[in-house]
């Protein structure tokens, strides 16, 4: 699993985001280390710190830098020149700092490799842009979705969602996590609202579906352990995803 | 007239310029509050205290760079805001220019501080007219370069003139880069803080260097 670094100012801001980020995640965490404020209460960041929290999550993984702004941008990028082992792979990434926390947390918890978590945290903000409205054409870093419609030759099923919340974060992160684990290449899509298909293996994707409860989702999916996972996604789904 | 500055003379540079930063710490963080979150002052105060506090307890440095590295390293570490890593660049690549030397001539310190501006540049990503340190910092070195050839004490005072008319200059422009950047049209009308620190660095040398 690669390692995850919170840059902040402030040591309460990141920990209630990381907090946030790991009620997403049931099971195995990925490391994270934590370099936050400027030691003795002062508001800032240090470059020191960042490094010793760099190095404290670092494995042939890699480590992705999630950074809050201004100084904590400038203290990352110095840090990087205090990391004593140049083969360490370490990414910053511009993801927003609450929603690319908690995509990529989620995302690297299902053992996902660095530029995968990194390109999910970097459009983490698709789900909040979809909801609420905004051009699609003018967000930058969505990951694009479709990539398999469904074929004659792959599985699909048609599924109407029960459970209170629909298609948000939980739900969406466990069709993510079974989806990234099975063989099969899977899309979702909405059927009430037409959107999507979007990647199965993405919770920031399926989320921006806005699949809520009583919409019909079609699940679509190709290879080996296509039928498996129709299943397993079926199952979910009836059963509410637990929250019922 | 001087020829070159020793260990002795950089030491007591970075003595004045925390004097002056801490005689100004209000004023600095005055000018911040107007256009940014009002640390500025306090930050400086406490970072250069700290890398004061250092040098008193430490082993004296028998070398620029060792010098330099522990003033850059201590800045990181004490600042807090955006100047930790932006000055702590500027003393790191200078010391790492100087070298294993223990005094500076006049090119050797000019290569040195157009070193430590290169990294403020790699390390901001300003560029000049956005408001900011380096408003202060560019004109300073050019100034500095310009009038080597009429000795030390020459250039460092001409270094310090060009800092304060970059910082002076910083009051009608936009901020580009930074919190104040988040102004807009509304940061112009306020000097910046980082160029007004600046150029107490350049006031400190020039004092130092006559």
């Amino acid at each position: 699993m690669i390692g995850i670094v919170v840059v902040s100012h402030s040591p309460a801001l990141a920990e209630a985001a990381v907090e946030l980020a790991l009620q997403m995640v049931p099971g195995d965490r990925p490391p994270i280390a934590i370099a936050a404020g400027a030691g003795d209460g002062v508001i800032g960041t240090d470059a020191t710190r960042v490094a010793a929290a760099i190095e404290e999550v670092a494995s042939p993984d890699g480590v992705l830098v999630f950074m809050d702004l201004g100084s904590a941008l400038m203290s990352t990028e110095l840090a990087l020149e205090f990391v004593a082992d140049p083969d360490l792979r370490v990414k910053l990434t511009s993801a927003p700092f609450v929603e690319g926390l908690l995509a990529g947390i989620v995302r690297a918890s299902g053992g996902a490799s660095l530029d995968e978590v990194e390109e999910e945290a970097r459009g983490a903000l698709a789900a909040k842009s979809a909801q609420l409205g905004d051009d699609p054409a003018a967000d930058p870093g969505v990951p694009s979705g479709p990539s398999v419609p469904g074929t004659a030759a792959g599985l699909r099923v048609d599924l109407e969602l029960a459970n209170p919340s629909g298609l948000h974060a939980r739900p969406a992160s466990l069709i993510a996590a079974a989806a990234m684990a099975a063989d099969a290449k899977t899309t979702v899509e909405n059927l009430r609202t037409g959107s999507g298909p979007v990647r199965a293996d993405s919770s920031i994707a399926l989320m921006s579906l806005g699949a809520r409860t009583g919409d019909s989702i079609r699940v679509s999916s190709t290879g080996p352990g296509a039928a498996v996972l129709l299943d397993k996604i079926s199952a979910l789904v009836a059963d509410g995803f637990g929250e019922l | 007239m001087t020829a070159s500055v020793s260990l002795a003379d950089l030491t007591a540079w970075l003595g004045a310029f925390r004097d002056l930063v801490t005689e100004n710490r209000d004023y600095l963080t005055e000018l911040d509050s107007a256009i940014g979150d009002a640390d500025h002052g306090a930050n400086m105060a406490r970072g250069m205290g700290a890398v004061l506090d250092k040098l008193g307890q430490a082993e004296p440095a028998v070398t620029v760079d060792e010098l330099f590295k522990g003033v850059g390293m201590t800045l990181v570490s004490s600042v807090g805001g955006a100047s930790g890593p932006l000055y702590g660049t500027f003393f790191l690549r200078f010391g790492v220019a100087a070298g294993a030397v223990s005094e500076l001539d006049g090119p050797a310190l000019s290569s040195a501080l157009a070193a430590g501006l290169g990294g403020v540049i790699a390390r901001g990503k300003a560029e000049a007219g956005d408001k900011t340190m380096l408003d202060a910092l560019a004109p300073a070195l050019e100034a500095f370069d310009d009038a080597l050839a009429d000795g030390l004490p020459a250039a460092a005072a001409a270094a310090a003139s060009a800092a304060a008319a970059g910082r002076d200059a910083t009051l009608d422009l936009v901020a580009r880069k930074g919190r104040a950047s988040y102004l807009g049209e509304r940061s112009a009308g306020h000097l910046d803080p980082g160029a007004t620190s600046t150029a107490y660095l350049f006031e400190a040398l020039a004092g130092v260097v006559a």
